[in-house]
């Protein structure tokens, strides 16, 4: 499903990402795990195609995404991952309902008369029938991530890619999302690579990948 | 949801910066369209009146001054020309209308117009600047018609009765004809011509006045008098005729001749066998007026439409610090949904629509501020000085003056669409 080897990429003056090699299997769960700048951010970045690598081979569902131009790995980004990220990222102007449309509208994988029913039923499979037409503002930060968990599953995608999903949550809040981002991707066989630099976080995970040292200075 | 309805929610969640700036576009199109709507009319029943007479006939000098000061009454005669001139202009087949006008005194700086009874009976085009509100039209010598604007502004009533200054300003050493009052009966409805700023007497009435000194002169001063008299016409311009009239009026001047052809297009070739063949000049008004308007009041509406366009400039930029501000803080949404799939494409269009949204809003809030405008001066001007402000219509004027904002609106969101654009989405999630 997400294959690396031999990726390099250059992140500034004197230092550089470098991964020899990654591989997570159609519906695995993986565990990205590492102290902060080890370039576990910088490996997602590369795998969600918002990097380009410098050198290497970098396949995702079976296409080697660097072949890919911007405007189709822009598709195929829609297409066919979903992401959560740990600051929930919704986007404040639309409400709940709105903002799980908006992971419908920039792909073309579910057809518009599907949207809100699609909505709907992912908002009440993560518990927030009643907060629909809610702004960002005005849910908590556990209802907000887990209406990021209903936008980033919504469009049927292959991969997931959850950045640090739990880090700005309570330890209750967080177990209770983390037990329903692992639930709703076994049930949707889903691929899920997680990122996280908590390695209690990382070993409720079938898989774990190191980081550490993904990123470093260049040798002189 | 449409790019449309995304743009529309962004500036609906930032919705006092959107209105401000709404506001500042509104306030450059009403300029606009008021100023373009006015010129329109101005231009309109300024032409209208120059278009009433085919030519005016006067002593030689400026065309110009000929036209403003007879057909406007603005500016001061050129002079006098001798009655006999007006005759033979009157009888010539080409004229259908020809009327006589004497000028010389004045009543409250209102001019004192002297002319034939038939004016008044004159109707222009679709126009009846000389219906009556009251009273009655002059009959004989000595009785007045005000205009509406002299009956408002100076008090006089039907049955009133004043005295002409000698002169066309006002001023207190003005010499005053006290032996030859007038007598007030009837009052114009206010028209939004010049008409509302004159009074209208029998041409006799200003030849009375100023023969009172003349030990020669033939009239009885007051009289509801019959004349007869047999002349020649030695300023004829191009045929001999011989009438016979009521009054004698040899040795009698007039201002002007207001004259109404068969045609308009018989203009030139008379205005040219006049001022070729006799001592008097002629000019076609409608000329005279364009040639005004475009030098004077053309460079005011130029001027007008440039402060206009300069704020809807100023209100771009408005448009365009605004996007800029909201794309600046708006980073994290865009990589978002780059995130989501959107297209840099996408991006730069959301942007724009939003600069669309708000250039379209400050057009209609524009026209509807310019529409009210117009609607305030209607009601001012019509009940001050008659002068019908239409409501705004799209005009070709105003089709390329609203497509220009819309330009230059669209100039503006580029700038912040180039912005969002170019947005690095890897950088912007890290940041943020």
């Amino acid at each position: 499903m997400v294959l690396l080897e031999e990726v390099t990429r250059r992140l500034g003056p004197g230092v550089h990402f470098s991964c020899e090699k990654f591989y997570a299997a159609p519906g695995s769960r993986t565990a990205l795990w590492g102290p902060s700048g080890c370039g576990k951010s910088t490996m997602l970045n590369l795998i969600t195609g918002l990097l380009r690598p410098d050198s290497g081979t970098l396949r995702i569902d079976g296409a080697d995404i660097t072949a890919l131009s911007e405007s189709r790995m822009d598709a195929f980004r829609g297409e066919r991952m979903g992401f959560v990220f740990q600051t929930f990222n919704l986007l404040p102007p639309f409400n709940a309902l709105q903002n799980v449309l908006l992971g419908m509208r920039f792909s073309d994988t579910i057809p518009e008369q599907e949207w809100k029913s699609r909505a709907v039923a992912m908002l009440n499979r993560v518990g927030l029938e009643r907060r629909l037409h809610s702004k960002p503002g005005t849910l908590s930060v556990g209802e907000r991530q887990r209406v990021a968990i209903a936008r980033a599953l919504v469009n049927k995608p292959r991969l997931i890619v959850a950045d640090e999903p739990t880090g700005s949550l309570d330890p209750k809040t967080a177990a209770s999302v983390m037990a329903l981002l692992l639930e709703l991707c076994e049930e949707e066989k889903v691929t899920l690579l997680l990122v996280t630099h908590d390695r209690g976080i990382a070993e409720q995970l079938p898989d774990l990948f190191d980081c550490t040292g993904l990123a470093r200075e260049d040798a002189s | 949801m449409s790019l449309w309805s995304i743009a529309w929610r962004y500036l609906w969640n930032r919705k006092l910066t959107t209105a401000l700036t709404i506001l500042s576009v509104a306030l450059g199109v009403g300029m606009i369209s008021a100023v373009l709507t006015l010129r329109e009319e101005t231009q309109r029943r300024f032409e209208e009146e120059g278009q009433a007479f085919d030519i005016v006939v006067g002593s030689k000098g400026n065309p110009l001054q000929l036209v403003l000061s007879t057909v406007y009454f603005m500016d001061a005669p050129t002079g006098n020309m001798d009655y006999a001139v007006f005759e033979s202009l009157k009888s010539h087949e080409d004229v259908t209308h020809a009327f006589p006008i004497a000028m010389g005194d004045s009543y409250k700086g209102y001019r004192i117009v002297g002319t034939s009874r038939e004016l008044m009976d004159f109707a222009p085009g679709a126009r009846s600047p000389y219906t009556l509100a009251e009273g009655r039209y002059f009959e004989k010598a000595q009785e007045a018609v005000l205009g509406a604007q002299v009956a408002r502004d100076s008090g006089l009533k039907v049955g009133s009765v004043f005295v002409g200054t000698h002169g066309l300003v006002q001023s207190s050493f003005a010499e005053s004809h006290d032996d030859h009052p007038y007598t007030v009966v009837g009052i114009l409805n206010l028209s939004g011509s010049p008409n509302d700023r004159a009074i209208f007497c029998d041409i006799q009435s200003v030849w009375d006045v100023h023969s009172h000194c003349d030990a020669d002169h033939d009239h009885d001063s007051d009289s509801d008098h019959d004349h007869d008299h047999d002349h020649d016409h030695a300023e004829d311009p191009d045929h001999d005729h011989d009438h016979a009239h009521d009054h004698d009026h040899e040795g009698q001047e007039v201002t002007a001749a207001l004259i109404k052809l068969a045609s308009p297009a018989l203009r030139f070739e008379f205005k040219d066998q006049i001022n070729k063949h006799s001592n008097a000049m002629a000019a076609i008004p409608i000329m005279e007026i364009q040639k005004l308007y475009e030098q004077l009041l053309g460079t005011a509406k130029l001027v007008l439409l440039a402060i206009g366009y300069l704020v809807v400039a100023i209100s771009s930029l408005s448009i365009l610090i605004g996007l800029y501000m909201a794309i600046l803080q708006r980073r994290r949404d865009l990589a978002i949904m780059r995130a989501l799939g959107a297209t840099r494409g996408e991006i730069f269009g959301a942007v724009i629509i939003e600069a669309f949204w708000v250039t379209v809003l400050g057009i209609a809030a524009g026209w509807f501020m310019g529409a009210l405008t117009c609607a305030v001066l209607n009601h001012f001007l019509v009940t001050r000085i008659g002068f019908h402000v239409p409501a705004i219509h799209m005009t070709a004027d105003l089709v390329s003056a609203y497509s220009a904002v819309v330009l230059m609106g669209l100039i503006a969101g580029i700038l912040p669409a180039w912005q969002a654009y170019r947005s690095d989405v890897a950088r912007d999630l890290a940041e943020l």
